[in-house]
């Protein structure tokens, strides 16, 4: 089923906020309309904003590539995106993230065993004076996590295990 | 003209048109600054940073605007920090530094960080040798890197972006030229970037990959080796490679080309063509190609290729002396007086075609151009001329486009008119169906096959776009053979030709009529008089018969049963053929690769092409075959030089007439400047060194008095209550004999195919991809269905020269 079959009266909304000409502009809300279900973006979901928006699908496709916040695949329920840009190296984000891997058993950009937890390295996430910071994506929304330790995120690891079982 | 501007760079001073980039501007004055991103024929960008200088601007006093003065000269302000180049436009009075300590440190450090990541594999990297990123790291590198070896970044190094072109991610240095020149200049934007950072990488996500007729120019202008056609991947150093001067023959827009050649002992130690790269020339191709012009050349050197002359003994082909197959034919035209025909295609050169046709004139026979489309005579009236030229269009000019698909059918001029429709002209398309072109109409006119001639004659009464084309200063008209067969073609090219004479359209640079053909050369022989015949099996039966450059017996099976029934067939040809399989005698000609020539393209211009490989075989140059015979038939025809036969036909041809050999060969300085191993990089295009050209006149440019014939309406078909109606439509990729033989074009070739819209196939009760039968005036074929809501209920699009022999619209059965 296409975007505009299965959200008809939100495609609507979107589509009214840009003049007809200026239309592509539409293609990050549709975009984050398609991820909410699955949590990523399917090609058929591409295809069809491309469609909508009369431009070419490697155009649609190429934003999802650029963003971190849209995915081309199915991943954990969870994605933790560890920022370890310049000045949250320097606050130690690189350690951070080592150890939390070593916790978890898994390599920066893969998936816990359980599917609950993906785990990924990240630009800049506009709170450098807060690092180690991450944020959560997931199916309540976008979360930020400041001023973290390995403890303080095994805890909330558990807790979103919990949530999911 | 523009304002000129004049600035001094590196202590020279340089007078340019005001909006000059300084990289640009520098370039002129012959200093290179280094670039990567930035590409004359794209907008800038100023993605890498390689072009880093010092800019200094006058310092103007506030109250007054004037210059402040110190010392006698302007006082000039320094950026604190360098800039780029290519992205800054030149100012009255700047002063540039490209070599100062300061630039030199910032070009050094940008060497440096491209570097990071790039696996420096240029040993084994199709690019090196002719490498920028190569070139600019000897000229200002660093010498050595502070970062870690170990810690670059790898990503894959074979990624197909479709069958023709190849990727290799870790080469690619995000400059993003290959998905500027999509965007902007191939209005095709099927690459772009993936991920972000170090990670950026190029990726298609069209169907087929990298889905664009133009995909092999991104390797042109790629600065380093990650864009590679799968022709010329791991196929040759550059540095081994001679260069030819050529034309390509696949369409009539007449792209200038080099021919890159090789010894080699992969191909039996023979001399054989490795690439088709472009040649500059900013009047016709600029510096790109279409992938058919780059690809399309391998069935010059296939096991098909004929190489010796056969004479038919016993019912079978055998090897014969260029003597005894020469006299064979030469008897045979001669006893057949009234009852010889030549059919001559535009595969051939004017030479070749000039010489045919004598033959015809002194032998009393009949002189006929193998062509689905009619009206060329027209083009000799009242087509363009002298100065005329796409690039030189913009506003104030009108380009209308009729029943042509040019994507498909003439790429380069797809890219032309699509320029310079942003540069203001007019541009009319009229179809009976979508093209591509469309996007860049001023006005887009959608008639039902059928209407063609009235759309035409209507187009000056209707309203606002008539009005925009009368009030016009230039206007040309491209017309094709989108739907339509030679009558109905030739009724279109009059109902054009009048309303281009009747409204003053004619006798003047960038005014005039120009035919789409389907052949390199369908030009040139309609310069020299050949003739259409629409009824050809009628034209064959019972006559003696001499076909060059043509594959009627593949193309038609109602031809092939004419020819059974002909006295007598000599054909002519560069490879076997079915054509040649029927002959009574085989004449081996030689490919446009192997001899020189001249070629004269839809915008009438005439061009020179060089031989570049050795004759195949005993194969000999058609104008020289024709002469053999004609000698054997008591007639003088020039047989050895070239360009003795083109002097001969520049004094017997009107439209030739003050032309030479040696004109034709004339350069002129054009920009970009595209010297190959610039430090400032225009691309792998050739420069043009060999020849640019010269225009035919016109009679109308000749100030005769010029009358166009009656439009014949009754010429064209329409579809019938109830009926399904066939048209012939041309594809760039087709079975034909020149193409068919490039293997890597199979895929885009695909199969036989006929394209209904959905409705249409609903009511038929047939699906997309189905296989079906079609059935036409006494052709039956298979074909596989193909949908799409573009074209017209009630119509079935049939491309020609795919398995099913359309000629011209007809009723069809599709089951
Ligand atoms: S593939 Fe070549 S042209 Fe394209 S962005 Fe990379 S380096 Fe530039
Ligand atoms: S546009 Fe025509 S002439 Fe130019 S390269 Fe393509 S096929 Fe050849
Ligand atoms: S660098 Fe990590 S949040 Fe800004
Ligand atoms: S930034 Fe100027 S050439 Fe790339």
């Amino acid at each position: 089923m296409s975007l505009a079959e299965k959200y008809p009266k939100e495609v609507k909304q979107i589509l009214a906020k840009y003049p007809p000409e200026h239309k592509r502009s539409a293609v990050m809300p549709l975009l984050y309309l398609a991820q909410r279900e699955e949590g990523y973006i399917t090609k058929a979901a591409m295809q069809d904003i491309a469609r909508m928006l009369d431009i070419s699908e490697t155009d649609v496709a190429s934003i999802v590539g650029f963003y971190t916040l849209y995915h081309d695949k199915k991943e954990g329920k969870y994605r933790m995106q560890v920022c370890t840009d310049l000045p949250c190296a320097l606050r130690g984000a690189d350690e951070f993230l080592d150890n939390l891997c070593a916790n978890l058993g898994i390599k920066v950009g893969e998936t816990t065993p359980d599917g609950v937890i993906t785990l990924e390295a990240v630009m800049c996430l506009a709170a450098c004076d807060k690092a180690p910071v991450f944020q959560t994506q997931g199916p309540d929304g976008i979360k930020y996590h400041e001023n973290m330790t390995v403890d303080k995120t095994m805890e909330l690891i558990e807790a979103l295990r919990k949530s999911s079982a | 003209m523009a304002k000129q501007v004049t600035l001094t760079i590196d202590g020279k001073q340089v007078t340019v048109p005001e909006g000059t980039l300084v990289a640009d501007a520098a370039k002129m004055a012959g200093i290179d600054i280094p670039v990567f991103c930035h590409h004359p024929k794209l907008e800038p960008v100023g993605m890498c940073r390689m072009c880093l200088v010092e800019i200094g601007r006058p310092v103007r006093d506030r109250a007054t605007g004037q210059f402040v003065m110190e010392n006698g000269a302007p006082k000039i302000q320094f950026m604190p920090k360098l800039e780029t180049a290519c992205t800054n436009k030149v100012e009255e009075g700047m002063v540039v530094l490209t070599r100062s300590q300061k630039a030199v440190e910032g070009q050094k450090g940008t060497i440096e960080f491209l570097l990071t990541s790039h696996p420096l594999d240029c040993p084994i990297c199709d690019k090196g040798g002719e490498c920028p990123l190569q070139n600019l790291t000897v000229a200002y590198g660093p010498g050595k890197s502070r970062f870690l070896y170990d810690e670059k970044m790898h990503l894959d190094k074979q990624v197909p972006l479709g069958e023709l072109i190849w990727l290799d991610r870790e080469r690619c240095i995000q400059c993003a030229r290959c998905i500027r020149f999509q965007n902007e200049i191939a209005g095709d934007p099927v690459i772009g970037f993936d991920e972000r950072g170090r990670a950026t990488q190029i990726v298609s996500f069209s169907d087929p990959g990298f889905d664009s007729v133009f995909s092999g120019n991104t390797t042109d202008i790629c600065p380093v080796g990650a864009l590679t056609t799968s022709d010329f991947r791991f196929g040759a150093r550059p540095w081994e490679l001679q260069a030819h001067a050529s034309i390509c023959t696949q369409c009539p827009v007449g792209c200038n080309t080099t021919l890159n050649t090789r010894r080699e002992a992969k191909s039996g130690g023979r001399i054989v063509v490795k690439r088709v790269m472009p040649r500059q020339n900013e009047d016709v191709n600029e510096i790109w190609i279409c992938d058919k012009g780059r690809f399309a050349y391998h069935y010059t050197e296939g096991k098909q290729r004929l190489t010796r002359p056969m004479i038919r003994k016993d019912g079978k082909l055998t090897r014969a002396s260029w003597d005894a197959a020469t006299k064979l034919a030469a008897e045979n035209f001669q006893k057949a007086k009234k009852n010889f025909v030549i059919l001559a295609s535009g595969r051939l050169s004017n030479e070749d075609l000039f010489n045919l046709k004598s033959l015809a004139e002194h032998a009393d026979g009949k002189a006929y151009i193998y062509s689905h489309m009619g009206g060329g005579e027209l083009t000799s009236l009242v087509g363009v001329g002298e100065g005329t030229n796409f690039g030189s269009m913009g506003a104030g000019t009108t380009i209308v486009v009729v029943a042509s698909d040019l994507y498909e059918e003439a790429p380069v001029w797809y890219l032309r008119i699509k320029q310079a429709a942003a540069r203001g002209a007019n541009l009319i398309v009229m179809n009976a169906r979508e093209t591509k072109l469309d996007r860049y109409a001023s006005f887009t006119v959608r008639y039902a096959y059928g209407d063609e001639v009235k759309a035409v004659s209507d187009l000056a009464k209707k309203g606002k776009i008539g009005d925009t084309f009368l009030k016009s200063e230039n206007a040309v008209i491209l017309y094709g053979s989108d739907g339509l067969g030679v009558s109905g073609s030739a009724a279109l090219a009059s109902a054009c030709a009048k309303l281009l004479h009747d409204n003053g359209f004619t006798g003047r640079p960038n005014n005039g009529l120009i035919g789409v053909w389907g052949r390199a050369n369908d030009q040139g022989a309609w310069e020299m008089g050949f003739e259409v015949e629409e009824d050809l099996a009628k034209a064959f039966k019972g006559k003696t018969v001499y076909i060059a450059g043509a594959d009627p017996v593949a193309d038609d099976p109602k031809l092939a049963k004419a020819l059974e029934g002909a006295e007598f067939v000599a054909v002519q040809d560069v490879m076997t053929t079915a054509t040649t399989e029927i002959a009574d005698v085989v004449l081996p000609a030689q490919a446009f690769t192997e001899r020189e020539g001249t070629l004269t393209s839809g915008e009438r211009r005439v061009q020179r092409f060089y031989p570049a490989v050795p004759v195949t075989g005993e194969a000999k140059a058609d104008f020289a075959i024709t002469s053999q015979i004609a000698r054997h038939m008591g007639i003088v025809l020039e047989g050895t030089s070239v360009s003795a036969v083109f002097d001969i036909l520049a004094a017997s041809v009107k439209s030739f007439e003050g032309l030479t050999y040696a004109r034709l060969a004339e350069v002129r300085p054009q920009w970009p400047i595209v010297g190959r191993s610039d430090l400032y990089y225009g691309g792998t295009t050739y420069e043009n060194t060999q020849g640019m050209g010269a225009q035919l006149s016109a009679a109308a440019g000749r100030g005769e008095k010029v009358s166009i014939p009656k439009v014949e309406k009754e010429a064209l078909v329409r579809p019938k209550e109830k009926e399904l109606l066939a048209v012939p439509v041309t594809k760039l990729y087709d079975r034909g004999t020149t193409i068919l033989p490039s293997e890597l074009l199979h895929e885009r070739i695909g199969e036989a195919k006929v394209i209904l819209h959905p409705e249409t196939a609903k009511s038929l009760g047939v699906e997309e991809d189905q296989k079906v039968s079609v059935s036409f005036n006494g052709v039956n074929g298979e074909a596989a269905v193909k949908l799409t809501d573009t074209i017209s209920v009630g119509v079935a699009l049939i491309p020609r020269s795919m398995g099913l022999a359309i000629r011209e619209p007809v009723a069809v059965k599709v089951k």
